[in-house]
Formats: C-alpha cells, sequence, structure tokens
C-alpha cells in the first residue's frame, strides 16, 4: 500500500516555543526514505524558503513523530501543509492504546517497545534545551542540534519498516490528516481578553481568600484556605445529604462525585466551582501568547478513546468553568460555539440501529422521546406539561451513557434507588435493540480483547478490563472520530478553528464573514456525523459571541460575577484598581 | 498488492518496489480516494462477529415475590401435572420419578408446575397445589391457579391477604411488552430447577430421611 507514495519523507523539526506563543523554528532535518537523500537547514536558511526543500507534492508521504508539531512549524514558516502525514505517534498508540508501557508513549518508548537503540534520554533532554533557548546558536550548536534532529529522523527511519506492517495505513492517513487540523488549531488558539487575565493575575492571592470568606459563609467548610472534611461531613449532616463513600467508609470528595450531587442538590454548585478553581486553577500556567492567545498542546489522541488530551491548567477549555469568560474576539471579529446536540445519544441511536433511539434523537428532544416511548408521560406531553418527568428521562439516559448504576442516578435524581432501577429497566426495555448491540460490544472485547471505531482507533484490553467503560468506549471514541474530521473538514476549508472541546468548536472569523463561516462549519459538522455514522445526520446548536462580548459557560456565570465583584472590592481599596476593573469592562 | 519494503540500518532507505501495481494509485485524484473517509468505515456491529447466548444455569422452584410481576408461559408443554416430595422446615421440594408414587402413599402432594418469567427476565418455577383425590381444594391454592391462568396473558403480581385467607392478583395496567421467553426446552428447565432434588430410586437420601434411615 505505502508504494502508492513515490517518495517517504521522514522530517523533524526543533524549535522553542514558550508557553502560548507560537513555535520559533531552530532547524529541520529531512530525510527521503525511498531514495535515501537528506536535507539539513538551521533557521535563516529555512526562512528563506517559500516550499520545503524536499517533494511535497501529492504523491509524497511526510513521516513524522507527533506530526500536530511539525505542522505549527510548516505554518511558523509560511510553507503549504504537507497533502498526506503517517504520524508514528498516533500509531504506536493507536497499537499500544490500553496497554501499559513502561517507557511511555513519546518516540523513545516506541524505539524501546520495537527494540530499537536510541539516544540516552538525558542526552535528549540536554538538546531540548538547547532548542528551547532560541536566540542565536554557535556553529558547534548548530551542528550539534542537527546531529540530535537528525537522530530522531533516523529512528523514524527504522521504526517505520517495523511498525507498517502493523499499521492500517489508509486509516493511518486519516489520523495523520487530524494531526495536519491540530497543527492549524494549535496555531491558531483562542483569543484572550488579556487585560482581565492580568488584573485576575495580580490579584489571585487576595481574590482566592475574599472568595473562599465568600462562599464559605454558606458553607463553614473551610479553614483558611485548606477545605476540611470533617467540618463538611457537619455540613452534611446539617443539610441531611446522604453523600457516597469509599470503600473505606471516608467521604468520597472526587470532583466527579462533586458534579454528580451538584446536579442533586444545586446549592452546591458554589462550592464545587471553588473547590476546583483552588485546587486546579494556576492563573500563571494558563498559557497565554504576547499576542493574547491561548494556546497549548492539544494532546490529540492521548486519551483511550482518542480524544484531546490538553493540560488542564494550560488549556482555557479545563475544568474551571467560569474562567472561560476570558475568551473574547478581538475586534471586528467574533466567534461561534457549535456542537452537536446530544451527541453521545445520537451516536448510539445509530450505530446501534435502534429505530425507536433513532426517532427519539430525531424527535429533537430524545428525553422526552424516551418518556413517551416508555409510555411513562402521555403522546403530546411537552417539555412545559411534564417537566420533572422530562429531567428524570434525561438523567436516566445520560446515566446509561456515563455507565451509572441505580445508586448514583438515584442520587442525581434525588429519589430512592428502587425509582432509580425502574427507570434503568425501561431504558432497556425501550431500547432492546440498542442494548443488544452494547451487550454485543461488550462482549466482543472481553473475548476478543479489543474494540475500534469506524476509523480503527482500537482500545486493547489489559488484565483489569472495566465492562462500564467499555460499553461507553462505542459512543466516546466514534464521537472522537466525529469532531476529528469535521475539523479535519474544517481547516481544510480555511475555516479558522480555535479549538475542539468534547464535542464542540470553537470557530473564529472577522465579523462580516462569521454567520458564512459558521454555515459552513455546522455543514462540515453534519458531514462528519453522516460519513461516521453511516448516513445518519446529528443535528448542531451554536451560541455565537460577537465582540465586544465575551464568550460565558452558563455553569460559570456565578463564579465569573461573584470573582469580579471580589476584584472591585479588593481595587477599591487601592488606588488604581477601580480604572483597571473599568477598563477590563468590570467596572 | 504485495509489497517489498526493505530497510538498511545505514542509509534508513525503504524501497517501495512493487511486485505488482495493479492496485496502485496511478494519480492524486486515486490517491484522495483511496483515503476517502468514506471508504474507509469499518462495521461496528461487533456481535455479529462473536456470538454470546444467555446460559440459564439456575431455576428457584417457589411462588412469585409479592412485589413481582410475572407472566406463566402460555403453552401447556411448559407446565406439567405432578407429585412432589415437600420438606417443609428445610424449605426442600422434590421432584419424584412416577414409578416410586404408588410406594409412597400420604407423602406427595400433587401440584401443577408453571413456568414464570419476571420483568427482569428471570426464569422461575412456580408449583401449585392441585385437588385432592376427592377434588377438595383450599383458596389459597384455588386463587393460586387462577392467578397462574391470568398470568397466561397478562403482567400480574399476586399478594397473600391472609383476612381473607386467598392470594390477590394484581394485574398490571400499562401496555407493557411481551416477555422474551429463554430459548430452552421445559425439560432442560426442569433438569436444571431439580438438579440434585430428582427423586428417582428408592435409596436417596430424601427417601432414607423420610424413612429415619438416615
Amino acid at each position: 500500500m505505502i508504494s502508492v507514495f513515490k517518495n517517504i519523507i521522514a522530517i523533524d523539526f526543533e524549535f522553542s516555543a514558550p508557553a502560548g506563543e507560537r513555535p520559533y523554528v531552530v532547524c529541520l532535518v529531512a530525510k527521503n526514505l525511498t531514495t535515501g537523500e537528506r536535507w539539513r537547514y538551521f533557521r535563516d536558511e529555512l526562512l528563506a524558503m517559500k516550499i520545503p526543500p524536499f517533494p511535497h507534492g501529492s504523491r509524497s508521504l511526510v513521516v513524522a513523530y507527533y506530526a500536530s508539531a511539525e505542522m505549527t512549524c510548516y505554518l511558523a514558516l509560511g510553507w503549504p501543509l504537507p497533502e498526506y502525514v503517517l504520524d508514528l505517534f498516533t500509531e504506536f498508540r493507536c497499537l499500544t492504546n490500553g496497554i501499559k508501557l513502561n517507557f511511555g508513549a513519546g518516540l523513545l518508548g516506541a524505539l524501546n517497545y520495537f527494540g530499537l537503540p536510541s539516544i540516552e534520554a538525558l542526552e535528549k533532554e540536554s538538546m531540548r534545551e538547547l532548542a528551547m533557548r532560541g536566540g542565536s546558536y554557535s556553529s558547534n550548536e548548530q551542528d550539534a542540534l542537527l546531529n540530535y534532529c537528525e537522530s530522531d529522523v533516523l529512528a523514524l527511519a527504522k521504526l517505520l519498516p517495523l511498525m507498517l506492517p502493523l499499521i492500517d495505513l489508509p486509516r493511518a492517513i486519516l489520523r495523520g490528516r487530524y494531526m495536519k487540523a491540530a497543527g492549524c488549531i494549535e496555531y491558531n488558539g483562542i483569543p484572550i481578553d488579556s487585560d482581565s487575565l492580568l488584573l485576575l493575575q495580580e490579584k489571585w492571592d487576595a481574590i482566592q481568600q475574599t472568595l473562599i470568606n465568600k462562599i464559605d459563609s454558606e458553607y463553614g467548610v473551610y479553614d483558611g484556605k485548606i477545605f476540611k472534611t470533617n467540618l463538611f461531613a457537619s455540613y452534611l449532616l446539617r443539610k441531611n445529604i446522604s453523600w457516597p463513600q469509599l470503600p473505606s467508609g471516608a467521604l468520597d470528595l472526587s470532583d466527579d462525585t462533586f458534579k454528580d450531587m451538584s446536579r442533586a442538590y444545586a446549592w452546591l454548585c458554589p462550592l464545587r466551582e471553588l473547590r476546583v478553581t483552588l485546587s486546579r486553577m494556576r492563573l500563571s500556567t494558563l498559557a497565554v501568547g504576547q499576542d493574547a492567545r491561548n494556546r497549548c498542546l492539544l494532546s490529540a489522541f492521548r486519551a483511550r478513546t482518542g480524544r484531546n488530551q490538553p493540560s488542564n491548567s494550560q488549556f482555557i477549555f479545563g475544568p474551571s468553568t467560569w474562567l472561560r469568560a476570558l475568551i473574547k474576539p478581538q475586534p471586528d471579529t467574533g466567534l461561534a460555539y457549535i456542537d452537536w446536540s446530544q451527541q453521545e445519544f445520537g451516536i448510539a441511536a445509530a450505530l446501534s440501529g435502534d429505530q425507536l433511539m433513532k426517532d427519539a434523537y430525531a424527535s429533537g428532544d430524545p428525553y422526552l422521546a424516551f418518556a413517551i416511548q416508555a409510555k411513562a408521560v402521555p403522546a403530546d406531553a411537552t417539555k412545559s406539561t411534564h417537566s420533572s418527568e422530562r429531567e428524570q428521562y434525561k438523567a436516566c439516559v445520560l446515566a446509561v451513557q456515563y455507565g451509572m448504576g441505580a445508586e448514583s442516578l438515584a442520587a442525581r435524581i434525588g429519589q430512592p434507588v428502587i425509582r432509580a432501577r425502574e427507570l434503568l429497566r425501561l431504558h432497556r426495555e425501550t431500547y432492546k435493540t440498542f442494548w443488544r448491540w452494547s451487550d454485543g460490544a461488550v462482549d466482543y472485547a472481553m473475548l476478543q480483547g479489543k474494540l475500534w471505531t469506524v476509523f480503527g482507533w482500537t482500545i486493547h484490553l489489559d488484565d483489569n478490563p472495566n465492562p462500564r467503560s467499555l460499553a461507553n468506549f462505542p459512543m466516546q471514541a466514534n464521537g472522537a472520530e466525529m469532531l476529528r474530521l469535521a475539523c479535519c473538514l474544517m481547516t481544510e476549508q480555511n475555516i479558522k478553528v480555535c479549538a475542539p472541546v468534547h464535542d464542540a468548536v470553537l470557530i473564529e472569523a472577522p465579523l462580516t464573514d462569521l454567520d458564512f463561516a459558521i454555515s459552513q462549519a455546522k455543514e462540515c459538522m453534519k458531514k462528519a456525523s453522516r460519513i461516521v455514522l453511516d448516513g445518519f445526520e446529528l443535528n448542531t446548536d451554536q451560541e455565537v459571541v460577537r465582540y465586544p462580548e465575551r464568550y460565558m459557560d452558563k455553569r460559570g456565570q456565578k463564579m465569573w460575577a461573584t470573582v469580579w465583584e471580589t476584584v472591585n472590592e479588593l481595587s477599591s481599596k487601592s488606588n488604581d484598581g477601580p480604572r483597571l476593573a473599568k477598563e477590563c469592562g468590570h467596572g | 498488492m504485495k509489497t517489498k519494503i526493505s530497510h538498511t540500518d545505514v542509509t534508513g532507505t525503504i524501497s517501495t518496489d512493487s511486485i505488482a501495481e495493479e492496485h496502485s494509485a496511478q494519480n492524486a485524484d486515486d490517491l484522495d480516494n483511496m483515503f476517502d473517509p468514506q471508504r474507509l468505515r469499518l462495521s461496528q456491529n461487533f456481535a455479529a462477529t462473536v456470538g454470546v447466548k444467555k446460559r440459564v444455569t439456575v431455576i428457584q422452584v417457589r411462588k412469585p415475590g409479592k412485589q413481582e410481576f410475572i407472566r406463566v408461559h402460555p403453552s401447556s408443554d411448559y407446565c406439567v401435572e405432578t407429585a412432589i416430595l415437600e420438606f417443609k422446615e428445610e424449605g426442600e421440594t422434590y421432584l419424584v420419578d412416577p414409578a416410586l408414587w404408588n410406594d409412597l402413599p400420604g407423602e406427595l402432594i400433587p401440584k401443577i408446575i408453571y413456568t414464570t418469567i419476571n420483568r427482569q427476565g428471570v426464569l422461575r418455577l412456580w408449583p401449585v397445589r392441585l385437588p385432592d383425590e376427592e377434588g377438595k381444594l383450599d383458596d389459597w391454592n384455588q386463587s393460586a391457579l387462577e392467578s397462574a391462568d391470568i398470568a397466561k396473558t397478562a403482567w400480574i403480581r399476586v399478594s397473600s391477604n391472609r383476612s381473607a385467607g386467598m392470594y390477590e392478583t394484581f394485574e398490571a395496567s400499562g401496555n407493557l411488552s411481551e416477555p422474551q421467553w429463554p430459548d430452552i426446552t421445559f425439560t432442560e428447565i426442569l433438569k436444571i430447577a431439580f438438579k440434585g432434588k430428582y427423586i428417582d430410586h428408592w435409596e436417596h437420601p430424601a427417601l432414607l430421611k423420610l424413612r429415619g434411615e438416615s
């Protein structure tokens, strides 16, 4: 199959990329694995080139390890992206996804896995540091960097023949296609209100304590900046809340549990947001470049499901939802956050072929449709006439998607376990075809040791497989395929994608073109769903933000307001504060 | 298509000489087609490649729980009128081979054994006493027989009413789906349910116990 390519070019760039910045290309080494020809260039020579020095036409295949980084270098040099990319990182991940690797999934890990020699990790690190240093390099340093860069290219040349028989090339090329899109997205970044960020960063220490004082006044669970479990236990007792426990008997204080319990007891939301804000958010680590854009590695294919797994602390779409309000379009531009409606439900319906489930999705309100199909509400029920029933059936649908048991569902809907069990039973009874298909997938995985997506992203079972996550794999991993394909289609149509976010994308366009860009993007997302789901089309929704508005996640709205109330209070005590807050639009 | 791939450590060269090129792409359009995602879709019907059948290994013999909705198998092939031996204190029920019936006068109870299934798909056997030789039957068993008859066409639950001295039948009013009966014969059901509890010879431990010989 690889013979369809006339040239197979292994490439590696060395570059530096301080947090949030675009790459500063240092050098490139490339080698034509078909002819043996090689190319070694340092920065100044590369900047003078308008196209790559090696064959880059439609019969060339570029081979790299973690290709999205190489693609950002292409973009930084103003080069057209290669037509076809084979990323040995994505293929190594696909071959070993789910298997514990002693040396990780990096290039050294792959070389080790295939029994190939590699340069010492220590040596690699010192050369990386040299590349990251940037600035001017002596001729010795240049040689050292080029030699180091070439050693990675030679490593690719050794790795490829060993991996090739294990690679499903057409689908590997599709994954490589996404790494091109990921490079574009990482290069674009997300526009950030840097003035507000600066103000928050300056006052962050004082803000934290004031936030605790404000929010904790309703709970009384903090001692200074420390969350106290015993105080929280007393609070639960006062409020008569039964809280999930760990096998040890201690309270389960994981964020997932807080998230579930916050759905059942809405008044816990501010406390959860405070905990997330204090424990995970490091404003200083949010990667924002000089051009006021948030950029970080998307870490494509890092999650077991094949989803991106960007750093929570560097990525603006991390867990602190209120912080997302820092996303703000630049003057004369707008942003659109476009997501697939009930993506997982739609995928489950389409892939299982469950007609009732498909009908429920097509109704536009699958939760109410489920209640109607289960004959729990009349056929003419609406969201307003049967809102509480709808909420329960919605929680049940989501519980099935998350692989929840009756106890967790009961906690989420605030009903006895017997009710939750009945809802789950109704789901099984209503969507029999889906359950047959889902159980069949888990059976297959447990018997054959693997599952895969429509484009071959594979999960291999380790010695302790979790049937619940296996049951969810087809929805999650095919959802990831859909998002990747949509990102490819969009970036190839020059739509400026700023970020992929689980089942959504954030795009940016000049205000004059925004509506057109949105309709194009939605069309790409619909097309991606049709391809992944064999003709079944998923709907999309969008939120549009036009300058000078800012993006706002509903879940973080209250916290955002509280934070700025706090900033204003703190600022009023200093001279420059009110002016700064006002300039940022929070005065 | 067969592809020869060679590699040398020194040059890191890969040969893409194709032995048979009939499927090779001739131009960029062919390449695009080759990597068109619409042509790359893999089946997600995992169950089609591996067959898994639910196997019934335990079948309880008892009356339905009072909160349990059940159906009785409507086919006469799935019930039997027989004689059983009960050890009430131990809560054990034995099926007795007809060849031994005449040797156990007064010990055996005539019963009809129905096959039932609940809403969770659990299969059980439900023994209900039949009238004695004189045709007498108490209200408990009479009402149980009537309940079982209703359960052949409707989802019911049976609950004892002590003051009335009989079972009451509650029929589900919702438009519920029909039961999914497992693919298993009644003979197999009996074998599973009465595994180790089928008396077919005189020296069976249950009969030894009955005779006070164990």
